[in-house]
């Protein structure tokens, strides 16, 4: 059942849980008060508590990069070191790094404005210019790990993660990489926070600290996931999952599109419904019923992935992981909230 | 199989427009003063952009209605009746995107400034919305994926998107780029120090820097099956690509060009052709004094034992370079010099980087028949990127079911 399958092997993370390698414990995580930037009243977010990158891979410097390349070289670390891969013996130029987000590096990019806005167009700082764009995070893992196979950043509306794997998937299928590094991840800023609050897409407990974050809307998160994707096979490796396959669309008849990729009838599964767009984990928790038959155990997502938006699936996915599902089978469930979906099959060891 | 492209370039709307006006040798590189004050440089803007059906609504950003419009120019023969396009996906690039429409009175209270009609615009900030807007615009059902890889991303969305189609995750493609100017960009790379004050001198000794330009292009990809059931012509057929990294340098490309050398050598693997096939090289070119000599030396490696030189040229020299759809509009090019054996000069170039192995094209558009050509980018973050096309179906015929 796994021929030609990829299996991931490894996993890194950085998250309000902090840098973490492998599975994230089960336990709750309350959102913090903002206090990066001066707020009117209170503000609360499921926030990455300040630590020195260094601390945990030591050597690292990431002075002058944007907070998502910083965490994206911490988690890609930890994923290896997870994965027991010695990347001395690996060939490099066959590796891929894929990085799936959804705002890119909207730090620097918010510092090349603030530049701009003090010292006129003609004055701006060069520094923040191109480690603010959204490839400077993926384009980091490849310097300081040395990976010289395809270096793409992705992003879709909802599921930029899924989005990630599936094209990490595709590369290793197609003989483009022997082995993958695959990250999703946001940070979030004071524009991305107000932009979300002046959209009314916040959930009440962003304001009130006696509500739970589910309450309607949702609490907007940051973090970055890293995944090490190969094909199964490794006799040292350990398997969290096997990647089956996946879809994206845009709109169509999501019931239809997910019941093809069992051929038809649907199994005894656990579906891990909810990441994506912001607000629509009820959509995507109907989406599954619709889907399931009485053999289906359905995983709501925690809110501190869903705040994660369209970066959000790896989050849920290790939040799925770590709960134990009773079956074989694992259907990641994500929406775009107008319609649109992501349905990606993993298979658990 | 390229069954479509559609083009939005400072020459106009359609590929017919950018091959007359670029084989006539027409420069669209004009001194620019309006950007912002106390720039002072050269660009290529697109001027009289036509508005697509709803492309008024402010949640769109410039570099979604040039996407907009390319994506309808390269449909604009499509059935009305047919179902392929709804069903088909979306593979966008874009390094811009939304910025053209955010100012700096967002860095300095953004509330405030959502308030002041920003939300929409910002709305359009995420790469993702290029593609959800071309998706939203045609109806397109299927799978609406976006990439921001610097200046490779839309050759880089062209082979992912071919990698969808070999997967069965859609039929039909449709894959490119589209980057507006702004003050964003052009503000940056004049602090990098890396813009040509004057039009750019591409692969010449006594090149300054670049040319910002803007457009954005889009190539219909289907199956063989796909384009024969609907009776599609055939322009082109993407023959091979390959994508690799540099690992070297944040900015900076890798100084002896292996990164790039190894991409046109696994683009060349899967094309299954050797050096001596490929008739001509569409190069990245950007006119930079550290791009064109790597580049130059990864021209070296790869093709050094060919029986003559590789005809090579930089068509950055015509209209800039457009950045996230800089490799989308040079794919379009490409097809158009496969189309009609026209190899293509770099515009400006008196004084060539010496390079044996490199036939540096310049001054006449030379014709000779072109079976096979290759489309090179690279970008910001060490990304490589290689096409390789080969001419459509039939003589200057394009209909499969002529050929």
């Amino acid at each position: 059942m796994t021929a030609n399958l990829a299996a991931i092997t490894g996993i890194g993370s950085v998250s309000p849980y902090g840098p973490i390698a492998g599975l994230i414990p089960p336990c709750a995580v309350e959102p913090e008060s903002i206090t990066t930037w001066k707020t009117a009243g209170l503000r609360r977010a499921f926030l990455v508590k300040p630590f020195r990158p260094a601390d945990v891979v030591p050597g690292l410097k990431t002075r002058r990069l944007d907070r998502l390349s910083a965490w994206a070289l911490v988690a890609s670390s930890l994923a290896i070191q997870d994965a027991g891969i010695d990347m001395s013996r690996v060939d490099r130029s066959r590796v891929a790094v894929v990085f799936g987000t959804g705002f890119g590096c909207a730090e620097l990019t918010e510092a090349f404005f603030e530049s701009a806005a003090a010292n006129g167009w003609s004055g701006t700082d060069p520094s923040p210019f191109p480690e603010g764009l959204a490839n400077a995070p993926a384009s980091h893992v490849a310097l300081w790990h040395g990976l010289r196979g395809p270096n793409i950043t992705v992003g879709s509306k909802g599921f930029a993660g899924e989005s990630a794997l599936l094209q990490a998937a595709s590369l290793l299928r197609h003989g483009q990489a022997d082995l993958a590094i695959v990250l999703a991840g946001d940070t979030l800023t004071r524009a991305v926070y107000e932009w979300y609050e002046a959209a009314g897409l916040l959930s009440p407990a962003c304001h009130n600290a006696e509500l739970l974050p589910e309450t309607g809307g949702f609490v907007p998160s940051e973090g970055v996931v890293a995944l090490v994707l190969e094909p199964a096979g490794r006799r040292e490796a350990r398997t969290y999952a096997h990647f089956i396959s996946g879809r994206c669309a845009a709109g169509g008849n999501a019931v239809e599109t997910i019941r093809q990729m069992f051929g038809g009838a649907v199994p005894g599964l656990t579906i891990c419904a909810g990441n994506g767009a912001p607000c629509a984990a009820s959509f995507t928790s109907a989406l599954a019923r619709e889907i399931s038959g009485p053999s289906v155990d359905i995983v709501p997502a925690q809110a501190v992935a869903a705040g994660l938006a369209d970066a959000g699936a790896f989050l849920h996915l290790i939040f799925a992981l770590s709960s134990r599902p009773r079956s074989g089978q694992v259907l990641l469930l994500g929406t775009s909230g107008d319609g649109g979906f992501a349905a990606l099959l993993l298979e658990l060891p | 199989m390229v069954t479509g492209v559609g083009v939005v370039s400072p020459y106009g709307v359609g590929l017919d427009c950018l091959q007359e006006g670029m084989l006539a040798g027409q420069c669209c590189l004009a001194a620019t003063k309006d950007v912002y004050p106390g720039f002072a440089g050269t660009t290529a803007a697109v001027c009289g952009l036509p508005l697509p059906a709803n492309g008024a609504d402010s949640r769109y950003s410039r570099s979604d209605r040039m996407a907009m419009v390319a994506a309808r120019d390269a449909v604009r023969n499509f059935d009305c009746e047919s179902t392929a396009l709804g069903e088909s996906g979306v593979f966008m690039a874009s390094t811009v995107a939304g910025l053209s429409e955010i100012d700096p009175g967002i860095a300095e209270d953004p509330a405030a400034w959502y308030g002041r009609g920003g939300l929409a615009r910002a709305a359009s900030y995420p790469a993702a919305h290029v593609a959800e807007a071309v998706g939203e615009h045609l109806g397109i059902r299927g799978p609406r994926c976006a990439i921001s890889a610097a200046c490779a991303s839309s050759a880089m969305a062209i082979a992912l998107a071919a990698n969808m189609l070999l997967d069965g995750a859609a039929t039909m493609m449709l894959a490119g780029g589209s980057d507006a100017l702004c003050p964003f960009t052009l503000s940056g790379f004049s602090s990098l120090q890396a813009l040509d004050p004057e039009p750019c001198r591409p692969f010449d000794q006594h090149r300054k820097g670049l040319n910002l330009g803007e457009g954005a292009a889009v190539l219909v990809l289907e199956t063989l099956a796909a384009a024969v059931a609907r009776n599609a012509g055939v322009l082109a057929v993407l023959r091979g690509w390959a994508m690799t990294n540099d690992a070297f340098h944040s900015t900076a490309p890798q100084t002896q060009g292996n990164g790039l050398a190894d991409c046109m050598r696994l683009g060349m693997e899967m094309a299954e052709v050797s050096g001596d096939e490929i008739g001509y090289v569409n190069a990245h070119g950007t006119g930079t004094p550290l791009n064109d000599v790597a580049e130059s030396k990864a021209y070296e490696t790869v093709f050094c034992e060919r029986r003559r030189p590789i005809p090579v040229s930089s068509t950055k020299s015509y209209f800039g370079h457009c950045l996230g759809a800089a490799g989308a509009l040079e794919a379009a090019i490409t097809i158009v010099a496969a189309r009609c054996g026209a190899l293509l000069p770099t515009l400006r170039l008196t004084d060539p980087i010496e390079s044996p192995s490199v036939e540096w094209l310049r001054g006449e558009v030379r014709r000779e028949a072109l079976p096979l050509a290759m489309s090179v980018s690279a970008g910001f973050g060490g990304s490589n990127s290689a096409l390789i096309f080969a001419r459509g179906f039939g003589d200057g015929e394009f209909r499969s079911d002529r050929s």
